[in-house]
This record gives C-alpha cells, sequence and structure tokens, in this order.
C-alpha cells in the first residue's frame, strides 16, 4: 500500500528569516504554540501542513518530507535493510506525534511518521 | 588551530557520521596545558588575555565553578577555534545542559520551560534535542517521558 507523504519541514539556519521570507511572499503564518516550539504552517486550502526547525549555524537550508506509516519500527528496520541510515531513532514527540529521519541511500534525509488523531 | 569540535555539524543531512566532541571546558584546558608545555612561564593571566577574559573568570570556568554560556563560548572561542567549531562547542555545551536537566525530577519535555531553565534560546534547544536524539543520547519514549540514552 502507498504511503502519503503528510508533512514538509524546512531546516534552515536561520527560521525566523526562512518564515519572514515565506510569509511575505505566500502569506504563510506559523504557530508555535506546542511544546517543542516548532514553527508549525498550518496546511493552506489544497496543500499540507508543514514546519520550519532551525538547524545549526553553520548548516545549508534544506526540505524534508514526512512521510505517514501504520507502524513506525517496522519501516524503520525496512529502510535501513534497504541501505538508509537512522539520523534520529523513532521518538515520540511532547504532542503525540512519532517520528523517525532517515538519510537514503542516495544520502537525502527524509523522515516517517505517525501523527496522533487531531 | 587543533580541531576540538571535529565536523559533526551535519548530523542534520548525515553528510558525515558525528564524531566525538569534547566540551568547550575541556577544551580550554587542553589549549592552556598545550601552551604552557610550549612555554611554563605561560600564566593563567596571559591566557585569560588571549581570550579576553578576566583570569578569575577563567579559572572558575576551567575549576568547573562558572557556568559556560553560548555568549562566553562565543567570545573565547572566536579567539581560539574556527567559527564552525566554536557553533559546535556551543551546541556541546547546550547538549550537556539539557542532559543535566532531564535528569531532575522535576523536569517538564518542554522546549519552553528547556529553554527557560537552562537560559538558552528556543532554536539552541531545538538544535540540542535534535543532536541528542542523533546520538543516542536522549530518548523520547512517550508524550511525557524523555529519558538519558537510547530508546
Amino acid at each position: 500500500m502507498s504511503r502519503p507523504v503528510v508533512r514538509w519541514q524546512i531546516v534552515s539556519p536561520d527560521p525566523n528569516a526562512t518564515v519572514r521570507f515565506y510569509r511575505r511572499l505566500f502569506q504563510w503564518e506559523t504557530d508555535r504554540a506546542n511544546a517543542l516550539g516548532y514553527r508549525e504552517v498550518p496546511a493552506a486550502e489544497g496543500g499540507m501542513a508543514g514546519g520550519v526547525w532551525p538547524g545549526p549555524e553553520q548548516s545549508q537550508p534544506f526540505v524534508q518530507l514526512f512521510v505517514s506509516v501504520p507502524d513506525l519500527g517496522q519501516h524503520v528496520s525496512r529502510a535501513t535493510e534497504l541501505g538508509a541510515k537512522v539520523l534520529v531513532p523513532p521518538s515520540v514527540l511532547p504532542d503525540g506525534d512519532t517520528m523517525a529521519v532517515l538519510l537514503d541511500p542516495l544520502r537525502m534525509p527524509f523522515g516517517i511518521c505517525t501523527l496522533r488523531d487531531r | 588551530m587543533r580541531h576540538f569540535f571535529p565536523g559533526a555539524l551535519d548530523f542534520v543531512t548525515g553528510e558525515s557520521q558525528p564524531l566525538p566532541t569534547m566540551d568547550f571546558r575541556s577544551a580550554l584546558q587542553d589549549e592552556f596545558q598545550r601552551r604552557r608545555r610550549q612555554n611554563p612561564r605561560y600564566s593563567l593571566r596571559a591566557f585569560a588575555h588571549a581570550l579576553g577574559t578576566h583570569h578569575r573568570t577563567l579559572s572558575q570556568i576551567l575549576r568547573g565553578r562558572r557556568r559556560l554560556t553560548m555568549r562566553t563560548i562565543r567570545r573565547m572561542g572566536s579567539r581560539l577555534l574556527p567559527p564552525s567549531q566554536v557553533a559546535e562547542a556551543c551546541i556541546a555545551e547546550n547538549c550537556s545542559a539539557i542532559l543535566c536537566l532531564v535528569r531532575q525530577h522535576r523536569f517538564r519535555p518542554d522546549a519552553r520551560w528547556i529553554a527557560v531553565m537552562a537560559g538558552i534560546p528556543l532554536n539552541s534547544v531545538s538544535i540540542a534535542l535534535h543532536r541528542l536524539l542523533h546520538e543516542g543520547r536522549l530518548s523520547m519514549r512517550s508524550t511525557a517521558s524523555w529519558v538519558p540514552g537510547r530508546p
């Protein structure tokens, strides 16, 4: 069964500047009222929700996609069998979502997650 | 210049395997000892001057009696290390501060609470949390339980 991309995330060394730029360009609003202080960008009509996460000062900004799966641990195992590396092991976030971040065999980071019912 | 904090900045993209990082206090101690080996008359006062701080302040830092803030690391580090390693030193120090909090009974798995208690900016908390998870030094087992170490 095909698993959907359900979230995007920009990892930026200057998240305030990133948010400022996209707010001015696309009128994206961010909401930080969550336990991680994560800059959530709610889904616009026809789109999907995402967010901006800070990266280290010296890093390059990039976009990460999160794919929703029903069994996170199983998919992490399968991904590693297929040649992926685990960057962030399965973690239960304070707001109830579970996620892991991996590096695919071509060295592109991506996330998998199980979102809590909202 | 010796590389105290070898290229572990890529933990976000996984471009390279993170290497063990030395904390900034140890880096200062090592650098001071290195200079003393080269010149046995090299004093703490001279080292403090080189770092742009008072010798009493430096002494307290070296003995672990004074907390290292990001500001201190940036100010002193800029005189010893390349910018990437100064940034890395800040992350390492923030990781240590967060782990200290995680071990406390009053700990709350909330980035704002951590930021206030550790006295570090919210963005820096996020970066340090990412690092800790990546290195297996912290695990988020449930919405309310963060524990040091791997899941």
